[in-house]
């Protein structure tokens, strides 16, 4: 069986979607989005999921927290997604929208863009409140109050609560997603490229806000995103995906240092690098 | 808003430098931040800006809401009758004649009892409405024979059956604009309801959906309600208001069987769109139920159309119950309506006040909703600048 701090595990993971056509519609062909996936994630640890645009990466999460069916009503879906919770071990895949309920405080995700990812007629103190409405009994007053703290541990203001999404900036949006996420104590945090929409003083800022939430609240983290350097800077362990497969996984440092597939050996060439000499080298 | 030094690398970046906004509402010398506003409230403020919307909504606003007054203001039933050292309010209250010693079968007249009273001076006396004629009294006992022109007395004349104009119009508008904001409102929920239905839900039921709509919206409109018209006879239920008849609500409910295609197709498109952007999942991740991520997250993104079109459906509803009226099919007969005087209008072009005061009544009216309807989707236009400021 497996390890006692295992708290997530995605098992041979394949996600289609049938594409349509013909006068009278029928299947004629599919996108395998994910092609076998497996992912195991330990307690308070991070996985960076990195891998090219289209590459099935974000769609891996969003099978994870099981919204692909209720966004996308032509999915296929085979595999498994076992977490680990104090009661025992769930396939979450198996769950209807109604039974996923009660594991959704659990597990939260953040978005990519922080633009449409928070609803533009909501106040931030309401979007924050949702989850905690949905999840909690707390009173109006306590969810007031966890609202503002959550605001201050995400650096923002707690008089911000009452404003609208549009008057940020899209790092504030970001960590309003953050405190979203955050919100009824999660223990899986899915990231979805939650900083490649700002630019790169602000990715520093949200990625160290998230290593810091980590450390206070035990998160375990899947880190999705297409920068191999900010993937290694917050993971414990990286899986690189190529056309819905994991090509190579390993520890950060030993895929960042030694890769060993050639797609991954591509992927970190492309990475920018401030010194053109080094660059160069690696070209040769 | 200014971030943190871009030159840092990033593991050396501390979070703590990050400046939050509201700091800067401390600088002295820096103008703090207006208070937070919603989109739809500054779209109103916008709104409110074009001044010839914003006085038409208002006008018809008010004249709208006295239209309600209108049993009170503009009747032939007295207010207050002092008759024999006791009160009487008859606009709430039925008398006989007879209580008032007149010698009438049914309902006094209280106009004929109130010069009665000022001739006896007997220390009764009778308190008349502003404009003391009803929509429904025949002024028989004017010189000449009806329609009468405008006098005096009577502003704008009288039609072919000897009642006033001005109060039937005045009747009229008010059940103009509650018809057209009855079928709007009906029209628009049925709308709403099966348009986020299907953008929401899509696959089959989105397919089944359309073709269903294409179908009916084939049926043509006139005829149908032309043969259900005069299929159903009206039943008057007696003691009830007109406005309570039953083929007043029969109209609403044909004519908002017609209509709530044309909104179904724009909220299906918009709950299409939203639903794919990222709120929605958040909303799903959250574990919001399907009927809140509905009518609470995406229902308010995807008002525009609804509010934008809501003023030119109204002039259509009302223009569509004139054309009824006209051709009478439309509210049964004794009602006031704009469509029947145009009616008499046409038969009487010489009487020239019969087809000008209705035609123009229409016309006006029609006019500021159309204003109003124009600034509404001036002010909901995204584009920062336009024409009508």
């Amino acid at each position: 069986m497996t390890a006692p701090d295992v708290i997530l595990e995605v098992q041979d993971l394949h996600v289609r979607f049938p594409i349509y056509g013909g006068i009278i519609p029928r299947k004629k062909s599919e996108v395998r989005a994910v092609d076998g996936v497996s992912l195991t994630l330990h307690r308070g640890k991070t996985i960076g999921l990195v891998g090219e645009s289209g590459c099935g990466k974000t769609t891996v999460g969003r099978a994870i927290v099981n919204i692909l069916r209720a966004m996308n009503y032509r999915v296929d879906i085979e595999g498994k997604v076992l977490y680990h919770h104090a009661d025992g071990v769930v396939d979450l895949l198996s769950l209807g929208q109604r039974q996923m309920r009660k594991y959704r405080s659990d597990l939260q995700m953040v978005f990519q863009d922080p633009y449409s990812s928070l609803n533009p007629r909501m106040t931030v103190g309401a979007i924050i409140e949702e989850p905690l409405r949905i999840h909690t009994k707390q009173s109006k007053a306590e969810r007031k109050e966890r609202v503002r703290w959550l605001l201050e541990k995400v650096r923002l203001s707690p008089a911000h609560a009452a404003r609208y999404p549009h008057e940020f900036s899209g790092g504030q949006r970001q960590r309003i997603g953050i405190a979203r996420a955050l919100a009824t104590n999660p223990k899986i945090v899915i990231a979805d490229e939650p900083v490649s929409a700002l630019d790169v003083s602000i990715q520093a800022q949200v990625i160290n806000l998230m290593q810091d939430l980590q450390e206070e609240f035990g998160l375990s983290y899947i880190f999705v995103s297409h920068d191999l350097s900010v993937v290694r800077h917050i993971s414990d362990y990286i899986c690189v995906m190529s056309r819905g497969k994991i090509v190579e996984a390993g520890p950060a440092d030993d895929v960042y240092s030694r890769p060993q597939h050639e797609y991954t050996q591509t992927l970190l060439a492309a990475v920018p690098r401030p010194d053109p000499d080094r660059r160069i080298k690696r070209r040769a | 808003m200014t971030q943190a030094d871009p030159e840092q690398s990033i593991s050396k970046v501390a979070a703590d430098t990050a400046v939050v906004a509201h700091e800067w509402q401390q600088v002295p010398g820096v103008p703090t931040q207006p208070a937070s506003e919603s989109i739809l409230r500054k779209r109103f403020r916008k709104f409110r800006r074009i001044r010839r919307g914003y006085w038409s909504f208002l006008l018809i606003l008010g004249l709208y809401l006295a239209s309600f007054l209108c049993p009170y203001l503009m009747n032939g039933t007295a207010w207050l009758v002092r008759y024999e050292g006791q009160f009487y309010l008859p606009t709430f209250t039925y008398y006989q004649a007879s209580t008032f010693g007149q010698e009438l079968f049914g309902e006094p007249d209280y106009r004929a009892l109130k010069e009665q009273f000022e001739k006896e001076n007997a220390g009764n006396w009778v308190l008349m409405p502003l404009y003391p004629y009803g929509p429904n009294e025949a002024l028989l006992d004017l010189p000449g024979s009806p329609p009468h022109a405008p006098s005096w007395e009577h502003p704008l004349g009288t039609d072919d059956r000897g009642r006033d104009i001005l109060v039937r119009l005045a009747y009229g508008f008010n059940i103009s604009l509650t018809f057209a904001l009855l079928v709007l409102l009906i029209a628009d929920g049925t709308g709403v309801m099966i348009g986020a239905a299907l953008g929401f839900f899509g696959g089959k039921l989105d397919l089944l959906g359309q073709r269903f709509i294409e179908i009916w919206s084939s049926l043509p409109f006139l005829y149908t309600i032309i043969i259900i018209s005069s299929v159903v006879v009206p039943v008057y239920i007696p003691g009830r208001m007109q406005v309570l008849q039953p083929s007043f609500w029969l109209l609403i409910v044909i004519l908002a069987a017609f209509e709530w295609m044309a909104i179904t197709y724009y909220i299906r498109g918009e709950f299409y769109r939203e639903k794919s952007r990222d709120y929605v999942a958040a909303a799903i991740v959250t574990g919001v139920s399907q009927p809140a991520i509905m009518f609470r997250h995406i229902l308010p993104n995807s008002m525009t159309p609804l509010i934008s079109f809501a003023p030119f459906t109204i002039v259509a509803n009302i223009g569509a119950l004139v054309a009824l009226d006209f051709l009478g099919f439309g509210l049964p007969a004794p009602t006031p309506s704009w469509g029947e005087l145009i009616g008499q209008g046409m038969e009487n072009l010489t009487k020239w006040w019969l087809v000008f005061f209705p035609l123009g009544a229409l016309f006006s009216t029609l006019l500021l909703v159309v204003f109003i309807g124009e600034a509404v989707r001036e002010a909901f236009d995204p584009k920062e600048y336009s024409r009508l400021r």
